[in-house]
């Protein structure tokens, strides 16, 4: 079953087109890699997808449900429905810095949802045991490193029980030990069978974890396929180039 | 002045603590909330209302307190029947101008703490669902007044500090009963006794704040 289907989407920012014709799908249980270089446009595609930014054109289909159609979106609250249906994870982490673990993964649950505070705070416990992060329970984010901060944002996102978690560059903050813990997690996660889509630079999560690439390129996907296809056999110039600047 | 003289002029002048705690609450408890409704008048989407306020701001941060005081319950009481009604009692035209004068300079504070806070704190509230207002009370008011603490904190001294300027509207406060003790007894000391008094409650003051600020720290 498709989760999400995108097909012509277009955005520009003051006149500059950055994404220019972008279509993809994806399937329930897919753990997809959008990788390129920087200014390909793989960040504002994402943040398309969870209505951080507004697209100009295309649509997009959410577990069936039109998100956007041709560029027109339906109600905000029929939107804040369909975006509900995702996670969101953050280069920067974003966690609420005035806020307990606990009460970052709680509170989102118990304000939007009306969970009962022991209740919401139970599932806290198992999903921070996923992140292996059940000691730090009572700590601020100010006390933790980044590897830890990413994986209670992580946890967060998992809270609400999204069907798909969307990644933007979640590493890309983090030295190498760090990224190390937090790809762990990804990868745990993909392995539980979590419709993953992520933003990333890390090429060996791409080639090891993902099922499918998308290599963006000039606000458009160059080329897209499964791993082993995509990393073997570049067929476009700019995809070629760009392995030869990375590796 | 014999011990005796300096505990008899200190309960004289203290007879004015009460009008100065009354303006000094008051007006606290009322121009906060009002300067954070006015620094989110200022991001509305509403041009007119951010031009007005922007306007409102600006005058009352760019005139004297005094004059403003002096409007209120000198001047308007001559415009018509209802404001003469309404600006009878010296205290309530006190209380409505510093009020709205206090409002304007707490609303540029907060809007000083708003700007600090990272574009990041609302994404991830969007993406978590929060709505506007649970967005507003959970997340950002917690983190903005952090950041305007300390500018509170002088806010507030400045506020007892300034309640001596009702002397200038006959409201009876720490200023009048000193300045009538110094009269009555030609002796500098009531004015000394006056310091005293005020530095003593910015002493209270400054120490729930330092402990305010220190619990609200993360």
């Amino acid at each position: 079953m498709n989760l999400i289907e995108v097909s012509g989407l277009k955005k520009g920012f003051s006149g500059q087109d950055v994404l220019t014709d972008v279509s993809f799908t994806v399937k329930r249980g897919d753990v997809i890699a959008v990788i390129g270089p920087s200014g390909a446009g793989k960040s504002t595609m994402l943040r398309c997808l969870i209505d951080l930014e507004k697209v100009d054109g295309g649509s997009i289909v959410v577990e069936g449900e039109p998100f956007v159609t041709d560029g027109v979106y339906p109600p905000a609250a029929k939107v804040r429905a369909i975006t509900a249906k995702m996670g969101m994870v953050f280069q920067s982490f974003n966690l609420f810095p005035h806020l307990s673990v606990r009460k970052n993964l709680t509170m989102p649950l118990v304000k939007t949802q009306g969970v009962a505070r022991e209740e919401a705070d139970a599932r806290a416990m198992s999903i921070l045991g996923k992140v292996g992060l059940q000691d730090k329970v009572d700590a601020m984010p100010s006390t933790l490193s980044g590897g830890q901060k990413q994986r209670v944002a992580i946890a967060r996102a998992l809270m609400l029980n999204p069907d798909i978690m969307l990644f933007d560059e979640p590493t890309s903050a983090l030295d190498p030990q760090l990224t190390a813990e937090v790809l762990g997690v990804m990868r745990k996660l993909a392995e539980e069978g979590m419709t993953m889509v992520v933003v990333t630079h890390e090429m060996s999560f791409a080639r090891d974890v993902a099922n499918k690439i998308l290599f963006m390129c000039d606000g458009e996907i160059v080329e897209s396929g499964p791993p082993e296809e995509v990393f073997g056999n570049p067929k476009d110039r700019r995809m070629a180039e760009f392995f030869g600047n990375v590796s | 002045m014999s011990i005796s003289e300096i505990a008899t002029t200190t309960s004289a002048i203290l007879q004015g603590l009460g009008t100065v705690l009354t303006l000094f609450f008051v007006v606290l408890v009322a121009s906060l909330p009002l300067g954070f409704l006015m620094t989110l008048g200022t991001r509305s989407r509403v041009a007119p209302l951010r031009w007005i306020i922007n306007a409102y701001i600006y005058v009352m941060r760019g005139t004297p307190l005094m004059l403003q005081l002096f409007f209120i319950y000198y001047g308007l009481p001559f415009v018509n029947d209802f404001f003469k009604t309404a600006l009878h009692s010296a205290m309530v035209c006190a209380l409505i101008g510093f009020s709205l004068n206090y409002a304007a300079y707490f609303a540029e504070i907060f809007r000083g703490g708003l700007l600090s806070i990272d574009r990041g704190q609302y994404e991830a509230c969007q993406v978590l669902g929060l709505n506007k207002v649970q967005t507003t009370f959970h997340v950002i008011l917690p983190q903005m007044i952090r950041v305007a603490l300390p500018s509170i904190t002088n806010e507030s001294i400045t506020l007892v500090k300034d309640t001596a300027l009702v002397f200038a509207i006959s409201i009876t406060e720490i200023l009048y009963y000193a300045k009538a003790a110094v009269t009555r007894t030609g002796n500098v000391f009531p004015y000394v006794i006056a310091f005293v008094i005020y530095l003593a409650m910015n002493t209270v003051l400054q120490l729930f704040f330092n402990w305010l600020e220190k619990k609200m720290a993360y």
